[in-house]
């Protein structure tokens, strides 16, 4: 079983999708879930295995492209099949009520991020990274401005507009390397940059930081971000913050790690990562638009993710990991919520919270939010408590006392949302969950419970991954055999 | 004067800095101008800088092309083939991502009438 | 009476600020112009003899990095899906003017050779320049000579669904059949001589992936003209 499966399969589906149109939207939809769920066991079969395997494409590396299977792109392919299929019947439910027009298309849509997320995670050929970020980035613009309305329109525009900018700078770079390095395979630029001058390492590494840096949401290159949630359905806003972005993380820190190992420019990541939070934090306070104010949340999370990847040390990278598993399952859980919300209530002020008649979602969201704020006994408490050890060990003070004061900021809206959804007040009648919602909502929920309360359980697993993320000399010797 | 220009490396200075004049006039249009396809227009021209300054920059006149036909087969003295196929896909892929932008502004337009990026405010702050 | 017009101090600054990174960022390209090293391609030269293939470029493009091509007909699908979905259908944009008949016989008499040329430069991809994203083009331009010059030409829809569905399946389909026979993505399984370099017939799998790229971009970039042309409103 090869990890080829995880991008032919969508792929094919994507491209047969007119003809599996002739027999009916529900032949697409349930052919779709199912091979989501095939990939999920597939992904979890491969997670047993123990050494790092290569798949080759084409040719042997160095000279072509291959896929690299280790710990650490395994977990985040796990992660991702787990969500989509989740997610998936999610839908499912949501479609008896309010399908979208066009499903056909959104599910090919959905198939390409799928596919494109997971060939991000596994690929080890640089400008193999270029086309998956385009893949995945195109299937994103469409998505944000999937249902036509000004907002939505809106949404797409600035995303299509960011987006491309990226890829200029992105498409600089890939160049730049290719004409000072001589070949686009990640293992042989990594032994190659060192030898570089300093002045062209700096500007490769700048590019990078720019072309990246838009989809990684850090300050400055993140004003997009928040409009973009705005406009988008809140199912979308699942996707985009559950999945793709935790994809672009992963992709940056691993250029990072192999392009300068020895942590050069790791410093002045770390403050912007801090920086990024603080602010992002701040400006959530004065929100009253429900979307808004979980864009704002959703930055200051992934920025905490990236401060923690940018340590640079298998402490604080388990700790990114454990972060970044959290915020998935919990910021999947609020925006599917959300959407279960919205389909009663028009608006999205946060005072609609009041009028939410559903213990259920109330319960969902309250384990949610406690999970994001970092309470002990739910999934983000061992996370946040990893980084904050491992930056005082550093004698990072100050970034220390920044995340602080941000999560303190996260606390007080987050309190105020609670404040609203659970005052008595004048309910509307009783919101109607549909059965396969309530299993999507149990399961994300069951998950950030018991990995709170037992987090011993994926600890070992996480730590493996971590070093694995940062040992160069491993990856190489996987890649082209100890030259 | 001519003499310089004569040597081979005079050619790669000419097309970097041509290619660089190139990108800093779309970067100024991407940051003043407002209306979209002045901003699509601005970001195509910053694409082909960077092409035009990677195949100047990786061309060795005294190389030929990589074919081999007519018993020609002395690979020691072509060009690099990457070069090409890394454009050719980075060319698709910009034009199909700058061809949905005019898509969704056509349609933005005939949803508001506005067409400065300046003024798109359907999200209240 | 003339008007004085002072610069404010920031733009002033503003503009030396950006002069010194300008001039920094050249200095630093223009030092380190790269010098003759070792690239992957000479390499991927070097192995491209025993595939058999007359152009190095088209193996780099549809063999070498055959997933790069594979991600970019992915792309471009996206693309004209989005298209489609965006341009709403029933705003229909009428060509007012009726064309002169010289451009009405021209346009009919072009299109069969400009589409044989087209034809030609896909087929022919692995020996001469050219392959499959070129050939596609030039199909795709013959078209849009008819959509402008006749007013209601339409390409039948049906047909270029098809083509585009077998078109994409197959490409798939194909570097499947090599993961099941030969254990590689995208494996090279048919024979490929290298005594055949310079026939139609050569390179095994190479010469059909272009044309099933060149079939495909030519019906996606004629069905981006198409709705481009029929569907944007008169803006």
């Amino acid at each position: 079983m090869s990890s080829i499966l995880f991008i032919a399969l969508p792929l094919l589906f994507g491209f047969a999708t007119p003809i599996l149109n002739k027999f009916g939207k529900n032949a697409v939809v349930y052919t779709s879930t199912f091979m989501q769920t095939f990939l999920l066991y597939l992904a979890f079969t491969l997670l047993s295995s123990t050494t790092a395997t290569i798949e080759i494409i084409s040719i042997a590396p160095p000279l072509g492209i291959s896929f690299v299977q280790n710990e650490i792109s395994l977990f985040f392919v796990a992660l991702f099949t787990l969500l989509m299929t989740l997610f998936s019947l999610y839908y499912i439910g949501h479609r008896k009520t309010n399908a979208y027009k066009n499903e056909t298309k959104f599910f090919i849509l959905l198939n390409m991020l799928l596919a494109s997320s997971i060939g991000l995670v596994l690929s080890s050929d640089i400008f193999n990274i270029y086309v998956f970020f385009e893949i995945a980035g195109i299937s994103s613009y469409i998505l944000s401005a999937y249902t036509k309305s000004s907002s939505a329109l809106e949404a797409g525009l600035k995303y299509l507009i960011t987006g491309a900018i990226a890829s200029v700078f992105l498409v600089f770079a890939i160049t730049l390397i290719y004409l000072h390095i001589g070949s686009l395979n990640l293992a042989v630029i990594s032994q190659g940059f060192e030898t570089l001058p300093f002045n062209i390492k700096l500007l490769i590494s700048i590019l990078l930081l720019v072309g990246f840096g838009f989809k990684v949401e850090i300050f400055p290159l993140n004003f997009w971000v928040v409009d973009v949630y705005q406009g988008s359905t809140s199912l979308i806003n699942a996707l985009f913050s559950g999945i793709v972005v935790k994809a672009y993380l992963f992709v940056f820190f691993h250029i990072v790690y192999l392009f300068l190992p020895s942590g050069e420019f790791s410093i002045f990541l770390v403050y912007l990562g801090a920086l990024s939070m603080l602010v992002a934090e701040i400006a959530g306070l004065r929100q009253t638009n429900l979307k808004r104010l979980f864009a704002y949340s959703s930055l200051g999370q992934v920025a905490l993710i990236f401060t923690a990847f940018a340590m640079q040390n298998a402490d604080a990278v388990q700790a990114a990991l454990f972060i970044a598993f959290a915020h998935s399952i919990a910021k999947f859980i609020i925006f599917l919520s959300i959407t279960s919300i919205q389909k009663e209530h028009s608006s999205f002020e946060i005072e609609t919270l009041k009028e939410l008649n559903s213990p259920f979602i109330r319960a969902i969201m309250l384990i949610a939010m406690l999970s994001l704020l970092g309470i002990p006994l739910f999934a983000g408490f061992i996370g946040k408590l990893l980084i904050l050890k491992s930056l005082a060990v550093s004698s990072l003070i100050g970034v220390v006392v920044i995340i602080i004061v941000a999560s303190l900021i996260e606390a007080v809206y987050y309190f105020k949302l609670a404040g609203f959804m659970f005052t008595k007040s004048e309910k509307k009648e009783k919101l109607k969950i549909d059965f396969s919602q309530k299993l999507v909502f149990s399961i994300l929920a069951f998950l950030l419970i018991v990995i709170g309360v037992a987090p011993f359980l994926i600890s070992g697993f996480l730590r493996e991954s971590a070093t694995v993320m940062l040992d160069n000399s491993a990856y190489i010797l996987t890649l082209i055999g100890g030259n | 004067m001519f003499e310089y220009l004569n040597q081979a490396e005079s050619i790669k200075n000419i097309v970097t800095i041509g290619s660089m004049v190139l990108l800093f006039i779309g970067l100024f249009g991407l940051l003043t101008q407002k209306h979209f396809i002045k901003i699509f227009i601005s970001i195509a021209i910053m694409e082909t800088a960077i092409f035009l300054f990677f195949i100047g920059n990786i061309f060795n006149k005294n190389f030929t092309a990589p074919i081999i036909n007519d018993g020609f087969k002395n690979v020691a003295i072509m060009n690099d083939p990457i070069p090409h196929a890394m454009i050719l896909t980075a060319i698709v892929i910009g034009m199909a991502v700058l061809a949905l932008g005019v898509s969704f502004a056509i349609e933005y337009y005939k949803l508001t009438g506005n067409t400065e990026i300046d003024k798109m405010n359907e999200m209240r702050h | 009476m003339s008007i004085k017009r002072t610069l404010p101090t920031s733009t002033i600054s503003g503009f030396t600020l950006s002069a010194v990174l300008i001039l920094t960022f050249l200095k630093i390209l223009l030092e380190n112009l790269p010098s003759s090293i070792h690239r992957a391609g000479d390499e991927l030269l070097k192995l491209n003899t025993q595939e058999g293939v007359a152009n190095a470029v088209t193996t780099v493009v549809v063999y070498f990095r055959g997933f790069d091509t594979l991600g970019e007909i992915a792309v471009l699908f996206i693309a004209s899906l989005g298209i489609g979905l965006m341009l709403s259908e029933n705003s229909q944009c009428e060509i007012k003017a009726e064309s002169n008949f010289m451009l009405k016989t021209a346009s009919t008499l072009l299109f069969p050779i400009i589409t044989l040329y087209g034809v030609y430069v896909m087929i022919y991809g692995h020996l001469s320049p050219g392959g499959g994203f070129q050939g596609g083009v030039i199909i795709a331009s013959a078209v849009l000579l008819l959509l402008i010059s006749h007013k209601d030409f339409e390409v039948p829809h049906s047909v270029i669904v098809l083509l585009e569905t077998l078109a994409g399946v197959s490409y798939v389909l194909i570097g499947l059949i090599g993961l099941f026979t030969l254990d590689i993505f995208l494996g090279n399984f048919l024979p490929h001589d290298v005594a055949q370099m310079g026939m139609l017939v050569s390179g095994g799998i190479i010469p059909i992936i272009y044309i099933i790229v060149g079939v495909k971009v030519g019906s996606e970039m004629s069905m981006i003209v198409q709705n481009l042309i029929k569907r944007g409103e008169n803006v």
